[in-house]
C-alpha cells in the first residue's frame, strides 16, 4: 500500500472543496479524490450546512441533446476541448477550468442554478469519453455540438441555426416578459 | 483625425492589450489562453516580457491584434442575428471555442 502522504491530503481536501463549491455530488467527489466517503461527507456537511443529496447520479444522454441543454452542453464541451487541446490541461482540472469559464459564458439568472450542473458537465465528458455522446458539426454554421453517436448526422443543423419553434418559450419565459418594464427611450 | 493621431491611438490601443492580456495570462493562464484565443507559446512569451520589451513591442505604429472573426458565419451572426441577443452571443462563443488559435509559425 502506498504511504499517505500528508500534503498530497491537503491537495485532495483543496479538490474537493473546489468541487463542492462548484456544486459537486457525492459520486464525483469519490470519483476524483481519494479521501474516504466519511471524510468527503463531512467536508460536504461543513461547507454546504446539508446532508449530501442521496440517489443515483442523471444517467440519460437524452438530455444533453434536448434544446437548451444541447446549447449549455456544447458551449462546455467546446471549451473542454479548447483546454485540453491549447491549454495543456487534463482530467479533472480541465472540467473544473472549463466549467468556470463555461459558467462566465453562459451565467445563471440571478437565484438560478446554472443548466449544466457540475456533475452534468463531468458525467458529459464520461459520456463523450465513452462513445455515448459525441460531436457533430452544423452544416450551416460549422460548430461542433453535441450529438447521440447513433443518430444519424448528415445534413446536421444545430439547435442554434435551425431553433425549433417551441423552444425557450417556458412559462418561466413568459413571466419573465410580463414582469419586463421597457426603459423609456 | 490625422495619419498621426491615428498611429497615437493605435499605440495606446496596443500598450492596453498588451498589458491586459499579460495581466490575464499572469492571473490564470488557461483561462486567459481560452479567452484571447492565443496559443500556450504565445501566451509563455508574454508572460516573460518586461516592461521594457513590452513598450517596445507597443511602439510600434501597426496594430499588434487581429480581428478574431476571420469566418463570415460568425461574424454576421454577432451583428445581425434576428432571434434573442443571448442567444447570438452563446452561438459565437461555441463557434470562436471551435476555431484554431493564433499560433507561432
Amino acid at each position: 500500500m502506498a504511504r499517505k502522504s500528508v500534503i498530497s491530503e491537503a491537495k485532495e481536501i483543496q479538490l474537493a472543496i473546489e468541487l463542492i463549491r462548484l456544486g459537486a455530488r457525492l459520486q464525483l467527489l469519490e470519483s476524483e479524490t481519494s479521501l474516504s466517503r466519511e471524510r468527503l461527507i463531512k467536508l460536504y456537511k461543513e461547507m454546504k450546512n446539508v446532508s449530501p443529496p442521496k440517489g443515483m447520479l442523471p444517467f440519460s444522454t437524452d438530455w444533453f441533446t434536448t434544446w437548451q441543454p444541447n446549447i449549455h452542453s456544447s458551449m462546455f464541451l467546446n471549451i473542454h476541448a479548447y483546454m485540453v487541446r491549447h491549454a495543456n490541461l487534463a482530467g479533472i482540472e480541465a472540467v473544473i477550468k472549463a466549467y468556470q469559464l463555461y459558467l462566465e459564458q453562459l451565467p445563471p439568472a440571478a437565484g438560478e442554478v446554472p443548466v449544466l450542473s457540475l456533475t452534468r458537465a463531468w458525467t458529459l465528458i464520461r459520456f463523450v469519453d465513452s462513445r455515448m455522446l459525441e460531436t457533430a458539426a452544423c452544416t450551416r454554421c460549422h460548430g461542433s455540438f453535441v450529438v447521440n453517436t447513433l443518430d444519424l448526422h448528415r445534413d446536421y443543423a444545430c439547435g442554434l441555426c435551425h431553433v425549433p419553434s417551441r423552444a425557450g418559450k417556458t412559462r418561466k419565459a413568459r413571466e419573465a416578459a410580463l414582469r419586463y418594464v421597457p426603459i423609456a427611450a | 483625425m490625422n495619419a498621426t493621431e491615428i498611429s497615437a491611438e493605435i499605440r495606446d490601443a496596443n500598450l492596453s492589450y498588451l498589458m491586459l492580456a499579460q495581466q490575464m495570462i499572469r492571473a490564470d493562464r488557461a483561462a486567459a489562453i481560452f479567452r484571447l484565443g492565443v496559443s500556450n507559446e504565445i501566451a509563455i512569451m508574454l508572460e516573460g516580457l518586461s516592461n521594457a520589451q513590452l513598450l517596445k513591442l507597443a511602439g510600434t505604429n501597426m496594430m499588434l491584434i487581429r480581428f478574431r472573426f476571420d469566418d463570415h458565419a460568425i461574424l454576421g451572426m454577432l451583428t445581425d442575428y434576428n432571434k434573442d441577443r443571448a442567444l447570438a452571443h452563446s452561438h459565437a462563443a461555441i463557434l470562436m471555442a471551435g476555431q484554431p488559435v493564433e499560433d507561432m509559425a
